[in-house]
């Protein structure tokens, strides 16, 4: 897994689905024509590690942020 | 669409965040292992084609994009924001995929074309019932919790940035 793989200890990986994102902040976070943020990750098909960027080099990368549930 | 778009030069991927909405059958993450494995449950369930990538388990990928459940990006190979949305809606992306891929035409073609900064709203379709489905998927604590934040948002306290446009 990339990153440090502790847990944020901040309520990110909340128990408990309150309902308090902030979709205001979003407008203003990161528009269109920022260079993208580049971060590392774990492919999930084969646990190898790799970098968001890693994707975006041969194409224009459409990219969906989620979870299961 | 993933499969459709390739042939015009985008590639997909999903990147795997917090769960949304934990419940007993799907908790919040504890370990990176567990956030891997939520993933690929998530892969095998829904047959998910494109790559799905796991951000770590302090969500580092995930706060830099915006924090959001269910966000959608387009980022050119020079790596540039090209389109955000707050909400991931499959008519929404592709009107934005055939109008990258219609610039890029007219420039080939000889067009020049300059940057310009654009916004609108989008409009993406609800469906109560299939949410549910989901919010059952990941146990009954989803649904009391998710039942509980929509009184808290009709009685006063609305989500942040909701947009007040509604044409009907």
């Amino acid at each position: 897994m990339a990153g440090d793989g502790s847990n944020a200890g901040d309520g990110y990986n909340y128990t408990t689905f309150v309902g308090d994102d902030d979709f205001l902040a979003f407008r203003s976070a990161l528009p269109v024509g920022s260079k993208a943020p580049d971060f590392p990750v774990v492919v999930a098909a084969t646990g190898e590690q790799a970098r968001l960027s890693d994707f975006w080099r041969d194409a224009d990368l459409l990219i969906e942020f989620g979870s299961l549930t | 669409m993933a499969r459709e778009y390739a042939d015009k030069g985008f590639a997909s991927v999903f990147v795997y965040t917090r769960e949304a909405h934990p419940g007993e059958h799907f908790p919040a993450h504890a370990s990176p292992e567990q956030k891997l494995a939520h993933a690929r449950s998530f892969a095998e369930r829904f047959g998910i084609e494109r790559p799905i990538l796991v951000d770590d388990l302090a969500g580092t990928g995930h706060r830099l994009y915006g924090l959001l459940p269910n966000m959608t990006y387009l980022v050119s190979r020079a790596g540039s924001v090209l389109f955000r949305a707050d909400w991931t809606d499959a008519p929404t992306i592709r009107a934005a995929l055939d109008y990258v891929a219609a610039a890029r035409a007219r420039r080939r073609a000889g067009m020049r074309l300059k940057p310009f900064y654009a916004a609108s709203v989008g409009f993406r379709w609800s469906d109560p019932a299939k949410f549910q489905e989901g919010l059952h998927l990941a146990g009954p604590q989803a649904v009391d919790d998710f039942a509980r934040a929509m009184e808290r948002w009709s009685s006063g306290t609305p989500l942040k940035g909701a947009l007040p446009i509604d044409e009907g």
